[in-house]
């Protein structure tokens, strides 16, 4: 299927062979080495990994650990100090602006410009795609009603709660039907409806072939959603795993082992003297 | 006493009138710094207006009377027109803020708090920021004011006087800032609600594009002795004058009564709209909350508009995204419509200065008419032009160009720059046009239609000069002020200014009632014109859009050594 210049291709990747959920055999997104350094700082510290279609990685780690470089150097706002991304043979070091047209990204904080209205920033998103004009127009009308933005759809975000904005944020990440989906936090602030929603979503965009990329703290979404876990500690990986593999309770689930690889010190005693300071009070 | 929730509330609504919307907590308190810190230069330079009066009144106190009541009016009318202007700026640039709205509908309404606290702490607060503006400016005056008083003794009473004027100026001051209020009471009451956003806009920016085009018109005020004693046919038409009236008739001078009567009336009715707006809304709170713009059903021209959109989307989405942030986005709005109405303010001053109006008009010569009407659109242009361009340039939530950096190519960086380019050309050649074409018309007659040709054509120039170099999509790109060494940057300015004004002026006073000439220079600008237009398309596909600002990377030696 040949796609049209500035649109993913409908099913360009994944195809037959990820279909109903199906996990492809080659790698599409392949991260090398990367590292990150700000100034005298090691934010990211040769960090490899590989996404294949029709897979939902899980991105887990303290604050601090490079989840967020890591994110901004998957969708190319940021170039990596050292190492290499390529996603569909599409290396983003040669041809950045082909590597970023695949990718449809949803940041941890809802930035976006909020003096638009919803529908005003998804025409906006959807031009910059240079997608057509009808096909736009109606995908735009779609989206704000299926996320329930209608109603709100038309007038300025600045009035709109934090999980308005991110379903905004996840509208306009699909508008264009990437072949990667790069979400930093998309739980964060949606209500239980639009997290349903949102997991249900991504369960089935994976079973349609298109690959995941999922940064958040929440180990109980992991376990739901994810097909795979990357645990990253310090920039650096520490542990990656199927998520089949862990136990529901015990010494080898993954909250167990995130706590184990990531050397999370003991926060018992941490809680008991918070408890005894407003006790005290 | 101080947690009481009226007055905690009152002074949130207070501290968020100095929070134009688009400043962080920490841009609030360092703007609340600098407008205290502006008080203080006001007072100075109410000093320095009360130096620049002195040599005048020493000599008005010494001369006969008559001639001291007569300039004391118009410089009255000057000390009443400053505060109002200050006052009603204030005031339009928190237009937002003036009423209760659906923000706060939504959040004190869930709270233990009743409508009265909410709608009184909204008053309260309106009220003493309007009391801080007027004591402000005020006090900076007091020194120009007492200095008027010199003579008074001559006609009467100082503290009649002096209580006349205070009246007088205070009540203007009140009108100018419940005449803004009213109007927004008016819209919140009246707007159709899923307009209010965009009416509101438009209203913020016409009263900034009026007060920046009155201060050329106030800076003269105190030169219009001879129009107060020859009642001139435009006094009742001048708020400033009405209040002089007020003072006037206040000290017993009936003959101007109609004036005083007319700045009585103007004055109840601003408060009896503003207050009733208040009342209205107190009654039906829930107007505040906005409706959705209806997703209106698409003509035809809507169809073709896409259509053509489709072959430039990239193009489209730009022109937009800057049309709605201008309209929106109270700091560009006010940057742009400030600085085109302070160029417009520049080049008014000027065509009220020069002579020759009412006289038979003589093409042939060096009518100064003709002259400053062909030099005005070309000032205006060259003044309107760098300012949008610096407007452009000052971001708006930098976190947010993620989707613009995510969604950057090759074909789209010639499309912003055409858009970026188009936009400078509507507001900074196409308005300065539509504003003096016309008087140019009234003034040449048919002749003009070539020389605003041409004028165009310079503007164009000038636009593809400016942007040269512009490789960003507006309101997107960190920006560092004062990137180059000022002097330097105002002295070529200067020197531009002063060529291309004069050189322009020259070209088209020679080109005025001689079609081949006109041809000439079209041919000569439109070539330059388009040859670096051509260059931009050519050039700006292969640079990739700037994001983050940079210093410059050439350093400029100073060359100390001898070698």
């Amino acid at each position: 299927m040949v796609a049209s210049p500035g649109l993913a291709p409908e099913r360009a990747i994944g195809g037959p062979a990820a279909s109903a959920g199906s996990v492809g055999s080659s790698p599409m997104l392949q991260a090398h080495e990367l590292t990150k350094r700000y100034g005298g700082l090691l934010a990211l510290d040769r960090v490899s990994f590989e996404l294949r279609p029709g897979e939902i990685v899980g991105y887990l780690g303290p604050n601090g650990s490079g989840k967020s470089t890591t994110v901004n150097l998957v969708v190319g706002l940021f170039e990596p100090s050292a190492g290499d991304l390529s996603l569909c043979g599409i290396r983003a070091s040669e041809d950045p602006i082909a590597y970023k047209r695949r990718i449809g990204y949803v940041p941890e904080e809802p930035s976006l410009y909020a003096h638009l209205t919803a529908s005003d920033y998804l025409m906006l998103v959807g031009r910059l795609r240079r997608m057509p004009s009808r096909t736009l127009r109606t995908r735009v009308r779609e989206l704000l009603r299926l996320f329930q933005l209608h109603d709100s759809g038309y007038r300025s975000m600045t009035t709109f709660s934090k999980g308005m904005r991110q379903r905004v944020l996840v509208a306009s990440a699909l508008l264009h039907n990437p072949d990667l989906l790069v979400l930093d936090e998309p739980f964060s602030g949606l209500d239980v409806n639009a997290g349903l929603l949102l997991r249900t979503l991504l369960g089935i965009l994976a079973s349609q072939g298109r690959m995941i990329f999922f940064s958040t703290h929440r180990f109980d979404m992991v376990e739901k959603l994810c097909s795979r876990v990357i645990v990253l500690s310090s920039g650096r990986v520490v542990l990656e795993r199927r998520v089949a593999d862990f136990d529901r309770e015990g010494p080898d689930s993954l909250e167990e082992t995130f706590v184990r690889a990531t050397q999370q010190p003991d926060f018992a005693p941490l809680a008991r003297q918070i408890v005894d300071t407003i006790a005290g009070a | 006493m101080r947690d009481r929730p009226d007055i905690v509330l009152t002074r949130h609504f207070f501290t968020s009138l100095f929070d134009a919307g688009f400043l962080s907590d920490e841009g609030a308190e360092s703007l609340k710094r600098a407008l205290l810190g502006s008080l203080a230069v006001a007072i100075a330079a109410g000093l320095l207006l009360a130096r620049v009066f002195r040599v005048k009144y020493l000599m008005l106190s010494a001369g006969p009377v008559d001639n001291y009541a007569r300039e004391l009016l118009a410089d009255h009318a000057f000390l009443i027109a400053v505060p109002m202007w200050f006052v009603a700026g204030a005031v339009a640039l928190v237009g937002h803020s003036l009423f209760p709205d659906e923000r706060d509908f939504r959040i004190l309404m869930a709270e233990p708090l009743s409508r009265l606290t909410i709608f009184a702490a909204k008053l309260a607060s309106l009220l003493l920021f309007v009391g801080l503006f007027i004591a402000g400016t005020h006090v900076a005056l007091l020194p120009l004011a007492a200095l008027t008083m010199v003579g008074a003794a001559k006609t009467g009473s100082i503290l009649t006087a002096a209580m006349a004027l205070a009246v007088s100026s205070l009540s203007a001051s009140l009108f100018a800032a419940f005449a803004v209020v009213a109007v927004h009471g008016l819209l919140v009451l009246f707007a159709p609600r899923e307009r209010l956003l965009a009416f509101s806009g438009v209203v913020r920016g016409v009263l900034i594009g009026v007060l920046a085009l009155s201060l050329p018109l106030i800076a003269r005020l105190p030169a219009t002795a001879v129009a107060f004693a020859s009642d001139a046919w435009w006094l009742p038409w001048t708020p400033p004058a009405w209040f002089v009236g007020l003072e006037r008739w206040l000290l017993g001078d009936g003959r101007r009564a109609a004036l005083a009567a007319e700045a009585a009336i103007a004055t109840v009715l601003v408060l009896i709209v503003s207050v009733a707006s208040y009342l209205l809304l107190y009654r039906r709170f829930d107007r505040v909350m906005l409706q959705p713009a209806s997703s209106q059903s698409r003509g035809g021209w809507s169809r073709s508009l896409d259509q053509w959109v489709g072959h430039a989307p990239v193009r489209h989405a730009i022109r937009r995204f800057v049309s709605i942030t201008i309209r929106r986005s109270l700091l560009h709005q006010g940057l742009i419509v400030g600085l085109i109405a302070a160029a417009g303010g520049f080049v008014l001053n000027s065509l009220l200065s020069v002579n020759g109006w009412n006289e038979p008009l003589d093409t042939r010569g060096r009518s100064p008419l003709i002259l400053t009407l062909l030099w005005a659109p070309m000032t205006m242009m060259f003044l309107a032009i760098p300012a949008i361009r610096l407007a452009l340039s000052v971001p708006l939530d930098l976190r947010s160009n993620w989707v613009f950096r995510m969604t950057e190519d090759v074909a789209g960086r010639a499309e912003v720059a055409a858009a970026t380019v188009r936009i400078v050309l509507t507001l900074g050649v196409a308005v300065p046009l539509a504003l003096l074409g016309p008087v140019q018309w009234w003034v040449l007659g048919p002749s003009a239609a070539p020389i605003i040709a041409l004028e165009a054509l310079f503007g164009w120039l000038v636009v593809e000069w400016v942007m040269a170099d512009w490789g960003r999509i507006p309101f997107t790109c960190s920006y560092i002020p004062g990137k180059g060494f000022v002097p330097h940057m105002f002295a070529k300015g200067f020197a531009s200014y002063l060529v291309f004004t004069l050189g322009t002026t020259v070209i088209l006073r020679v080109s005025l009632g001689r079609p081949r000439v006109v041809v000439v220079v079209a041919l000569i600008v439109g070539v330059a014109a388009g040859t670096l237009s051509l260059r931009r398309t050519r050039h700006t596909p292969l640079t990739p859009l700037m994001f983050d600002d940079e210093l410059p990377t050439d350093v400029n030696p100073l060359r100390l050594s001898a070698d």
